[in-house]
This record gives C-alpha cells, structure tokens and sequence, in this order.
C-alpha cells in the first residue's frame, strides 16, 4: 500500500471531504491491491534464485563468481541474502510451510542431517557433474562448492624462524609460549586436541570426545578467546592478545597481509573442511533452476573468482591449474597443501555434532 | 452513559498496543509452549533436563550468578548517580544527563566494541597504566566475566537511574533537613532517612535491571571471549545450532515464567506509576 496514498486519504479523511465509511472501505481496498498482484506476481518470480550464504564480503563473491553469470546465461536473476542458514534457520524455513530460500551455503553435515529428514532436494547428478568434485566430497543432498582449512596462525615476531608444526605445537605452551585463540563452535578443536594426544590422522573419526575435553579441559586457561566468528579470531591475532590460534585460512592469509607478514601461518595438521550449496524443497525459484545453477558453480574459472575474492578453495580440481603459482601456496586444496592436512568427516559430524557442542560449549565457558 | 462512552473510547485507544503484543508474542510462544512439550517426543523429557542437566544447570547457574552481580552492581552506581543527578548543582546534573542519554543513541554492538578497544590488552586503560608504571603485566580486564559485567553495567544504568531518580525526586526534601536539624549526621541522614524512603526505587531499579540482564546476549558474546555463554545466547545455539527446539523451547517456558512471577513481584513491591512520574 503506497504511503502517498494513504496520506491523501487521511488527509481527505480530516478535512471531511470523505465520510468516515468511504475512508475505512478505501484503505481495505489499498490493503487488498498487493495481495492481488502478488498472485499474478508468483508466476514472474520463477525467474530469480534466492541464495542464502553467511553475509559480509560473501554477498558481493556470490554475486560477481556466479550471480551475475548465470543471470546474463540464464535470465534468472540469483538474490543474495547474508543472513546465515544454519540448520536450525533452514528447518524453520521448512516448518513454516513457506519457504522462500531456494539455495543455502550450508555445512554437509547440516545437509545430510536435513536431507534425512525429507527437507533438502537431492542433488540430481545428472544435471550436477560427480567427475567435477573432488573424490570423497560427494553427497547425497548437497554439492561441494569449496573448501577451508581450519590452520595454524602464528605470531613470528615472538617464535622466529621456529614455526609450529602441528597441533602438538599448539598445545605446547612450554615450547611455544603465549596465549592462544581457537573455535568457539568446537569443528577443529576436538581434532586439533586428539591429534595433539598423538592420534593418527588415519584414525581420528570416530572421536574420542571425552578424551578430547579432558585436553581442552587442562589447556583452556591458555586459552585469551574462543572466537565466534572469521572477524573476531582476526581482531585477537592481530592485536597481540593471541599469540598462536586455530583460525579459517581465508583469514589466515588476510591476517598474513594485515599484519604485514608479522602472522604467518602453516598447513601442518590444517583440518580441511568442505563447503557445500544445498537446495530446499519447495524454494520459491524451482528445482530445476536451482539445479541448473549448480552446474554452473561447477565452472572453474567461477571458483576462481571465489578464491580471488574469498581465499576458498576451489571443489572442481580443473580449477587447479588456474591458480597462479605464487598464489597457490594459498589454496588450501592445492596438492603440496592438501596432503599436509586431515579432512573433517562429515558423517561424524552429522551424527555427532550437536552433543559434542553442547559439552565444548560447558566446558569452555566453566 | 457518557462516562460508559469515555471508558470504552480509552479502552479503544489503547486497545492495540495490547492486542498488537499477543498477536506478535502470546500467539507464537505458544508454539514454543508446544515444541517445550513435543519435540523430539511427546513428554516431559526436556524440563527434566532444564533441572537435571549438568549442562543447562551450568548456564542457568552461569547467568544467575552474572546478572545477579550485574544487578546489585548496577543499582549502587544507578544510586550515586541518581543522587547527583538530583541534588547537583545544576552543572553536575547536565553532566549527568549528558551521560546518562548519550548511550541510549549509540548501538549496542558499538558499545560492545568500544569496551574491547578500552579494555583488551594493549587497550586504553592497560597502555596508560603501564606507562604510568602502576602494572608491569598487562590486566586481563576483557574477553573474560570482568568485561561481560563491564558491558553490561554500562547499558542497565540509564535504565536503573530513572526509577531510582524518581523515587528521590518525589520524596519531601523537608524530611532530609528536618533530620539534618535534629543532629543526625550527614551518613546518618542517608542510612536511616534517604535510604528507606527511596526503597521501591531501589527495589524497582533491581528488578528492571536483573529482568533485563536475563535476555543478554550480544555483549557477553563480545566481551566474554566466547567463553560465557549466557542463557539467551544458549537458546539461540539450541535453536538454530545443535537444532534442539524442545530444550530450546523449554528453557524459554522456564524464562518466561520466572521473569513473569518477578513483574508480578515488582508490581507487588513498587507502585509503577510513582517510579515514572
């Protein structure tokens, strides 16, 4: 209902020019306008993707990597909207019978845990190319789009030449003194505590979560902050407070920059942790678009665009070779990188995740 | 019959503030009401848990503690404050209501961010006091329950200071003299007149400022170092995180009712309508 309109009826309204019934009859019909164009407005909005990724420099990534292509290829324009589909959000979108998501730059485990349970759309593999993920990064009702790594971060100005070597290092403040800064949402503690304990890499899944708390347990007090978000583990590294910390390696190379190469940071038992786009049931765009768009984000030179904007790295390996080489010790799925660090199992996660969190999350705050 | 007609045109006037909340709040909670008692099963599985759970027990205990030292911490500055506010010399009262208005302008976020760049370790305060050579090792005065308490505090006061000022703006100044005239001392005039006289100002500032510090959430993740998790801040993990809607629902239900029965408390206590005259 127009604003102006409104005005001029109150004001016809006031001045008396309209009886008291004209007026009330006037505003409902106003009211009732937009619900009618919404009905014939349903049909043009088959032609536009919502897409739901996590804010911030994301929006304008999506957009440029793979929003605006598909647009031009397709007519379909990709909204993005930064507000963070977690799975708790995504599950609310499904309850309310109104979804209005139709992509979602979700965790795999959220999705294989959604997917159980008849809310995501499968991945159609025959629109989406298996052969353009990278082997063991395929799932049912989501597709690899990227990768991070969760990494050590460390201040050179205070170990030298002396750069940690895994998670052993981190959790040595004997060796490596300072204090430290690690996830607040437990992904890459757990690990990083178990492969401290001398676990093997090969034998990491499944968790020995107790075990991994008493570590974390005896080692908190190292700890100046557990940061809930890429911006807050950047503030406690760059200013000092931390001087070692687990962090994204997006951010990690960000800081490396900021910092002037102060920060520095190492691949070394990096716990690698895949990226996915995931489609609702019943989004407002289609399936078939939203399926015909993740073709498209198999693109390699898309993903390259993300990694030049994001850091990620790339899901389709012919995205490669694209990668300049003095930017590649970048990429966190380059080969001399990857073979340096563990993947997460998502697997795990999905049958795991959220007891495991709501004891780190006692704990750490105890 | 005209008086009929005036009530029930006030009754129509204020009608939708009231009408606007249930449909907006009543209305869904009781979809939370429902998910406390369904999800994941029917039952009562997850109350058990709010009073069983070593877990949830953690947290409620956490925010109790929190916002109870928040509480008593905020209504004694709220009551230095409020004094000068109210017998000042008029400068010291511009003074006061420059600063006691100037946080309700600013976000909460900012603020937030604002204690960390004071406090942190190479912060304002830590960088003057070790130049002025008072610490040699930087205080740890931030991302931990200090700097929660600190950031907390800062947003209540304005909110505890205006019951509070009330209550001392209203009272018969001639009793403070009357005392004073009668060779009561200065402190004893405060402890045994002004005190008891302003006590539902008190005791509404308390209550305001612990019900509101219940629902914090932003400013303990801040300032908190992510290591104090409050309740508001575990509903929203059990919500959209570990995806746990009965427990998350059943710690509302429990929310809900205490903060209901301390209003019912207040209401008792103070006489709302003295405290924002």
């Amino acid at each position: 209902m127009s604003r102006e309109y409104l005005l001029s009826l109150l004001k016809a309204a006031e001045q008396g020019s309209m009886s008291r019934r004209a007026f009330i009859t006037a505003v409902a019909a106003a009211a009732a306008v937009p619900v009618a164009l919404r009905s014939t407005m349903s049909f043009a909005q088959a032609k536009e993707l919502v897409l739901v990724n996590w804010g911030g420099d994301a929006i304008d990534a999506y957009t440029k990597a793979y929003g605006e292509p598909f647009e031009k290829e397709t007519g379909v324009k990709v909204k993005m909207d930064g507000s963070g589909p977690t799975e708790g959000a995504i599950l609310a979108q499904a309850k309310s019978g109104s979804v209005t998501w139709d992509l979602v730059d979700v965790d795999p485990f959220s999705a294989i845990t959604l997917g159980a349970q008849g809310i995501m759309e499968p991945i159609d593999y025959n629109v989406v190319d298996k052969s353009k993920s990278r082997p063991g990064f395929v799932w049912d009702h989501a597709m690899s789009s990227y990768f991070f790594s969760y990494v050590i971060a460390y201040d050179s100005e205070r170990y030298g030449e002396n750069a940690p070597a895994g998670m052993a290092d981190f959790f040595d403040v004997e060796k490596f003194p300072g204090k430290r800064t690690m996830y607040k949402w437990g992904v890459s503690s757990w690990e990083a505590a178990a492969l401290a304990d001398g676990a093997s890499p090969d034998k990491l899944y499944p968790l020995d979560v107790k075990k991994a708390h008493e570590k974390i347990k005896s080692f908190k007090d190292n700890v100046i902050a557990f940061w809930g978000g890429g911006a807050e583990s950047q503030t406690t590294m760059l200013s000092g407070e931390a001087a070692m910390g687990i962090v994204w390696n997006t951010r990690a190379k960000l800081l490396e920059k900021d910092s002037g190469g102060r920060i520095k940071y190492v691949w070394d038992q990096g716990l690698l942790s895949p990226g996915a786009l995931a489609v609702l049931k019943g989004g407002p765009g289609g399936r078939e678009n939203a399926m015909k768009f993740l073709s498209t984000v198999q693109d390699p030179a898309r993903q390259i665009v993300m990694f030049d904007m994001l850091g990620q790295g790339p899901a389709n390996p012919a995205a490669d070779p694209l990668i300049p080489p003095d930017q590649a010790r970048h990429n966190c799925v380059a080969p001399d990188n990857i073979a340096k660090q563990i993947a997460l199992d998502m697997q795990w996660y999905a049958e795991n995740y959220s007891k495991a969190l709501d004891e780190y999350l006692a704990l750490i705050s105890a | 019959m005209n008086d009929i007609r005036r009530k029930l045109g006030i009754v129509a006037l204020i009608a939708p503030l009231p009408l606007f909340l249930a449909l907006a709040y009543v209305l869904p909670f009781f979809g939370v009401v429902r998910w406390s008692f369904t999800l994941p099963e029917p039952g009562m599985t997850q109350y058990a848990r709010v009073f069983a759970d070593p877990v949830v027990q953690g947290v409620f205990v956490r925010t109790l503690r929190v916002c109870l030292i928040v509480t008593v911490l905020t209504t004694l500055a709220a009551y230095a404050i409020s004094y000068l506010w109210v017998f000042g010399s008029r400068t010291v009262q511009i003074i006061v209501e420059f600063f006691i208005l100037i946080p309700f302008w600013i976000s909460t976020l900012t603020r937030a961010f604002g204690w960390l760049a004071l406090l942190y370790n190479r912060g304002i305060v830590n960088s003057l006091l070790q130049g002025a050579g008072v610490i040699d090792e930087p205080l740890v005065l931030v991302r931990n329950e200090f700097g929660v308490v600190v950031g907390m505090m800062h947003f209540l006061i304005p909110f505890a200071v205006l019951p509070l000022a009330s209550s001392m703006r209203n009272l018969d100044r001639r009793v403070l003299m009357a005392a004073r005239g009668m060779g009561s001392s200065r402190l004893r005039t405060f402890w045994s007149v002004l005190v008891p006289m302003t006590m539902p100002g008190i005791i509404g500032a308390s209550i305001i400022t612990f019900i509101f510090s219940l629902g914090f959430f932003i400013t303990p993740a801040i300032l908190g170092g992510g290591r104090s998790v409050l309740i508001a801040e575990f509903i929203y993990v059990q919500t959209f995180q570990t995806v746990n809607w009965g427990l998350a629902g059943a710690i509302s239900v429990v929310l809900v009712l205490a903060v209901g029965a301390l209003i019912v408390l207040f209401l008792r206590l103070t006489r709302v309508e003295k405290l924002v005259g």
